[in-house]
């Protein structure tokens, strides 16, 4: 068993450093090497870090304007005729409005088409309309669907390339403006794999996204405690990676989702059923945001905050899935430069 | 702009294949008793022109945005030898190909769509990538007038204009059928060339039993640098004198009765 003290497999010390723009770039590196990919944008080409792209690559950037139901079943044609069509836009344009293009002109006729969806969760002050808090779920209900959720910098650079052959349509979900980099250069992101990044064995810390920072500091914060915790990362929420999990499960009293999404079927959802279908009998907990929507606000983190996607939110779930009695330890604020980032 | 020359087809020609489609139809409709038959009546002078004039597999695309019209694609494509015709027989049946509402499974088409106002978004992307591909292909598109109504048409209309996709035709079947009543009496879509030309497209309103005329049209469509699109006015009993006039023309019933006396009406018409 790992030492308590030392740092997850591959993790950075908090608060994190920032970077702006690692998909952008990505993207136009992997487009300088591979003439099939083009570029589609729903009226959100620099909010989407696409820019970088149209400047570059003019010929393969298609601006579809605001209107998304077009676009998806544009991209879905292009990609019968051999390109890999990346579609950015909103995660809740890219899939609460276009839903049926994306599910009948791209996702049955099983086309590569990759959607990206920014601005996850309660990420986005800009209220419920702009908050995809249910794109997880009714991404992963679409047969063939591959579901990606990175943490940080270094998983979104991996991810363009991890996703650009799948046979099928994939949909990627990435926080916009300042990125944190939480792994260090050692961290390989595979598709359909999760990741232990640390052996605890009393409680097993599930996270995805943006909540994994604050699943890294709630462990911390539990081992003060004495609670053990295992940290597992799982940027593919589908196809899941059922083995991890529930080889984790079956070391642990007690587990804790945590996303950036509601609890109804999202990361905690699919966990759940890896639970009850390989037979285990392990309390859950899932952190997320409890069905219901956000609202408008000055500030993502104050509604992380107020919708309990913080830090001691996953400390006091684990506190209660082990059933350990008394007030659960308190997770320290911390502090935060400008350009860093630590979760709430 | 050059375009490869298309054939040509005499106004016989076209006749006879037209109500070739309307024979297959009714062929394939016959067994289940109803069926999409007043999609392929209004649609069959269309067909006759797109399929002998036009279109050419090998170059082109073919997109049927509603579905439930692969009946008259099928029965086209069997015509001119795209498809065997001994599989129109499987239409409609369990584990066919041929389903009633088309499907990645429907052969003879590069793209149909069951759920309406898709297709010609779909067909702008393959005029799209055929444009970054350097291929000087057409991309022809079914739609009907009921399916405008669904705002994804429009959204990939002023795409395509605004993109100067020239080398995409429209046709719409313009019936006045949808499934609640006459398409006039729901929900007005007319005018519906004013619409299309406001979008900024080279549009051409005809008779669409008139199948020389569609036939011009297409022709005329191919010299544009706009896109196109074919206003083709037409009837849901168009060309079968032997269907009662109360026919519902989105899901005609067919009796086995009925069926054989529009069989022999088709063939005697024929020759």
């Amino acid at each position: 068993m790992a030492e308590q003290t030392a740092l997850p497999r591959g993790v950075r010390p908090a608060p994190y450093p920032t970077v702006l723009k690692p998909y952008g770039n990505a993207l136009l590196e992997l487009a300088r090497e591979r003439d099939d990919v083009v570029c589609l944008s729903g009226d959100l080409t620099r909010q989407c870090e696409v820019d970088l792209f149209q400047d570059e690559l003019p010929e393969r950037f298609v601006h579809a304007g605001m209107a998304e139901g077009n676009m998806m079943s544009m991209a879905g044609a292009m990609a019968r005729r051999g390109f890999k069509p990346f579609v950015h836009t909103f995660g809740v344009f890219a899939t609460r409005r276009p839903f049926d293009q994306v599910v009948n002109s791209i996702a049955y006729p099983r086309l590569p088409v990759r959607i990206v969806g920014f601005m996850p969760g309660l990420s986005s002050p800009g209220g419920p309309s702009h908050q995809a808090i249910e794109d997880v779920a009714i991404m992963r209900a679409i047969p063939g669907m591959t579901v990606v959720d990175v943490a940080d910098a270094v998983e979104t650079r991996q991810a363009v390339r991890e996703i650009v052959d799948v046979p099928g349509p994939v949909y990627l979900r990435l926080k916009r403006g300042e990125i944190p980099v939480v792994f260090d250069d050692t961290h390989r992101l595979e598709l359909g794999q999760a990741q232990v990044l640390q052996q605890g064995g009393d409680v097993a810390l599930v996270g995805s996204g943006m909540m994994l920072t604050s699943v890294l500091q709630a462990a911390e914060v539990l081992a003060g405690a004495g609670v053990r915790a295992t940290i597992v990362n799982v940027p593919t929420i589908k196809p899941l990676d059922e083995e991890t999990i529930a080889a984790v499960v079956d070391t642990v009293s007690g587990v804790v989702t945590a996303e950036n999404h509601t609890v109804v079927g999202g990361l905690g959802s699919a966990v759940a059923e890896v639970i009850a279908e390989w037979g285990y009998a392990c309390p859950l907990r899932r952190v997320g945001i409890a069905d219901t929507f956000g609202e408008g606000a000055k500030s993502g983190p104050h509604l992380f905050r107020k919708y309990g996607l913080t830090t001691q939110a996953v400390v006091t779930a684990a506190w209660d899935a082990l059933g350990a009695g008394g007030p659960p330890p308190q997770a320290p604020d911390l502090p935060v430069a400008a350009g860093e980032y630590a979760p709430v | 702009m050059t375009e490869p020359p298309t054939a040509t087809a005499t106004a016989d020609e076209l006749q006879r294949f037209a109500d070739g489609v309307r024979l297959h139809a009714v062929r394939m409709v016959a067994p289940h008793g109803m069926g999409y038959l007043g999609q392929a009546l209004s649609s069959a002078e269309v067909m006759a022109a797109l399929y002998l004039t036009a279109y050419r597999p090998e170059h082109d695309r073919m997109v049927c945005s509603p579905g439930h019209y692969v009946i008259a694609h099928f029965a086209a494509a069997a015509l001119t030898g795209q498809l065997d015709a001994a599989l129109l027989e499987t239409y409609g049946h369990e584990d066919s190909d041929l389903e009633a509402i088309g499907t990645e499974r429907s052969p003879a088409l590069d793209l149909t769509c069951g759920t309406l106002g898709t297709g010609l978004s779909g067909a702008v992307g393959l005029a799209l990538a055929d444009r970054m591909l350097g291929h000087d292909g057409r991309v022809f598109v079914l739609t009907s007038d009921g399916e405008l109504q669904e705002g994804q048409t429009w959204e990939a209309a002023m795409f395509a204009a605004h993109h100067g996709l020239g080398r995409l035709v429209a046709l719409v079947d313009a019936n006045d059928s949808q499934v609640d009543g006459p398409v006039s009496s729901l929900t007005t879509v007319e005018p519906v060339a004013d619409k299309w030309r406001a979008f900024g497209w080279d549009v051409h309103d005809v008779d669409g039993h008139d199948a020389p005329a569609v036939a011009d049209a297409l022709g005329r469509a191919a010299e544009s640098p706009l896109p196109s699109v074919v206003v083709a006015r037409t009837s849901t009993s168009h060309g079968l004198d032997v269907l009662p006039p109360d026919a519902d023309g989105h899901f005609i019933k067919l009796s086995p009765e009925l069926a054989a006396a529009a069989v022999e009406e088709l063939e005697a018409r024929r020759g």
